[in-house]
């Protein structure tokens, strides 16, 4: 079963259409990117599913039902995670405040000691002003934040924009594992080559459309998204 | 030098007035982005609900809760009634809208209660002498129930949930929709809270001075000062302003005279508004 469907969506931020007739799917346990270059609607798709697009038509179905008319914060409670491209913590709050403000945990001290052990270098930094902290930190911050609902599907807007290489793949690699513990993945990314090579299937938009899809072996065999979309060497 | 203490008391008094009104605007302003209009003539409902209350009941205790309630409910209504309706506006339509319903409440004022200057009738008491300075007793009274008043703000911002919730929505109101919170209910919180902060402010003022339809739009321009000093959606800067500037306006008084004490709040506010944009305790990331 499909965890998330997104049909024939368009949309955008005021009468402009940014999206124009949108269709993806991710089933459960899938990771599936979306890429595409600067200003082709990758940001703004993740918002119509999260539900931060003013205007959106079409369906958007999570795990079945519809849910166009959900706002978004019933969404996140729902179990949609979301980790935006830019402005994904509270920097006036401190990092155990970004991570207790979630609202619908149950069990949050456990919860939050969970993803301490996933994230030790938070833990060390508990009392800490996120907004103080190094881009790396800010990052896991962003991650485990979006991780206390134990989300069943996570949107994750470029992970690695803003990431030095040395942790671009420590990020990749921790992105391959969240299907393990029941999260499937919309991810959004710049870097196509390195996000195919650890998703199940891939999307290319270009100008709020669909260019390219298919399992992500054979978009990144390509000849074509090779020349047009991922560059030779990503 | 018992002079210049007796002035710096009483600029502590004021400036717990100035703060507290201060507080309620930066509170509303770093969460529901807007300068509330509203906020002078909000505390124009607390002194007259403390004074209806204490005139029932004789106890200062109870007539300051009743203009505290008084103010949350006035807080309150104005959400739900008005800016609810106008969320999805510019701050600007905001703005009008709030001196809108700050005439409208001067008015219902004025023509419920008349528009006399009006006193809490409270016993004399025999100021203390500590050494030269007197020391009125109602002045720690008022003192305390600013700290009181301050303390449960401050707890609530940082201590509970909710608060936790208020402060997230100040920082990135999306991402706190991302993160499962509801804004009705952060902002129905924070009216309620605004409306009683400045209702205390309002009922202080009364206390010490006297209660009238116009006294709280009077009060807003220093109101104003203090919370941009501060550093605009900071707590702790309005408080802090709002204290300096009630002192400055005091002990500059033997100096400029009564009339021109006011416009030293804005001498003040625009000296630091030169060396330091951002106010007192301002935001670094607030560049929004
Ligand atoms: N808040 C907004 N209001 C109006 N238009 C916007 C807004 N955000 C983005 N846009 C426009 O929508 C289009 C798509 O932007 P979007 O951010 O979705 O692109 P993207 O694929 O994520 O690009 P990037 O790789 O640079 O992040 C752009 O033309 C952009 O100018
Ligand atoms: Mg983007």
């Amino acid at each position: 079963m499909s965890v998330l469907e997104i049909d024939n969506l368009s949309g955008g931020y005021s009468e402009v259409n940014i999206l124009n007739g949108v269709t993806v799917s991710v089933g459960a346990g899938e990771i599936v990117t979306v890429a595409g270059t600067n200003g082709a609607g990758k940001s703004t798709l993740a918002k119509a599913v999260v539900g931060l697009l003013p205007r959106v038509e079409g369906e958007i179905r999570f795990e079945g039902s519809v849910i166009n008319a959900v706002p978004t914060e019933m969404r996140a409670n729902r179990g949609i995670g979301y980790v935006p491209q830019v402005a994904n913590i509270f920097p006036s709050l401190t990092v155990q405040e970004n991570l207790e403000v979630v609202v619908g945990v149950t069990d949050q001290r456990q919860r939050i000691a969970e993803l301490f052990a996933v994230f030790p270098a938070l833990a060390s930094r508990r009392r800490t002003r996120a907004g103080s902290m190094s881009g790396g930190e800010r990052q896991q911050l962003a991650y485990a934040r979006a991780l206390m609902t134990r989300p069943r599907l996570i949107v994750l807007d470029e992970p690695t924009a803003a990431l030095s290489p040395a942790l671009v793949s420590e990020t990749f690699e921790r992105i391959r594992a969240l299907p393990s513990i029941g999260a499937s993945v919309l991810l959004i990314e710049q870097r196509a080559r390195q996000a195919l090579a650890i998703s199940h299937r891939g999307v290319i938009l270009d100008g709020g459309r669909v260019a390219m899809e298919g399992p992500a072996d054979t978009l990144l065999a390509d000849e074509r998204a090779a020349n047009l979309y991922l560059g030779q060497h990503g | 030098m018992a002079f210049w203490i007796e002035l710096l008391i009483s600029g502590l008094v004021a400036g717990l007035v100035i703060g507290l009104s201060a507080l309620s605007i930066t509170l509303v302003f770093g969460i529901a982005r807007f300068p509330n209009a509203a906020t002078g003539d909000t505390m124009t409902v607390g002194a007259y609900g403390a004074l209806l209350g204490h005139r029932a009941t004789n106890s200062l205790l109870v007539g300051g809760l009743t203009g505290a309630i008084a103010g949350a409910i006035v807080g309150f209504l104005g959400y739900w009634f008005i800016f609810r309706k106008l969320a999805q506006r510019s701050n600007v339509a905001l703005l009008v809208a709030s001196i809108g319903l700050a005439f409208v409440l001067r008015a219902i004022l004025g023509v419920s209660f008349g528009h006399s200057q009006q006193v809490f009738q409270l016993p004399l008491v025999r100021p203390w002498r500590i050494g030269d300075v007197p020391v009125h007793p109602n002045d720690l009274v008022l003192a305390g129930a600013c700290a009181t008043i301050l303390a449960i703000v401050f707890a609530i911002l940082h201590l509970t949930p909710i608060g936790r919730r208020m402060r997230a929505v100040a920082d990135d109101p999306a991402l706190a929709r991302v993160s499962g919170i509801s804004p009705s209910s952060v902002m129905t919180v924070l009216w309620l809270l605004a409306g009683a902060v400045s209702a205390s402010a309002g009922i202080v003022a009364g206390i010490k001075t006297v209660v009238s339809p116009e006294m709280g739009w009077d009060l807003l321009l220093p109101a104003f000062a203090a919370a941009i000093v501060g550093g605009i959606g900071s707590p702790v800067g309005a408080v802090v302003a709002g204290l300096l500037i009630g002192v400055v306006q005091e002990m500059a008084t033997p100096f400029v005279g009564f009339t021109y004490k006011i416009a030293l709040s804005f001498l003040l506010m625009l000296v630091v508004l030169l060396v330091r944009p951002r106010g007192l305790f301002g935001k670094l990331e607030g560049a929004r």
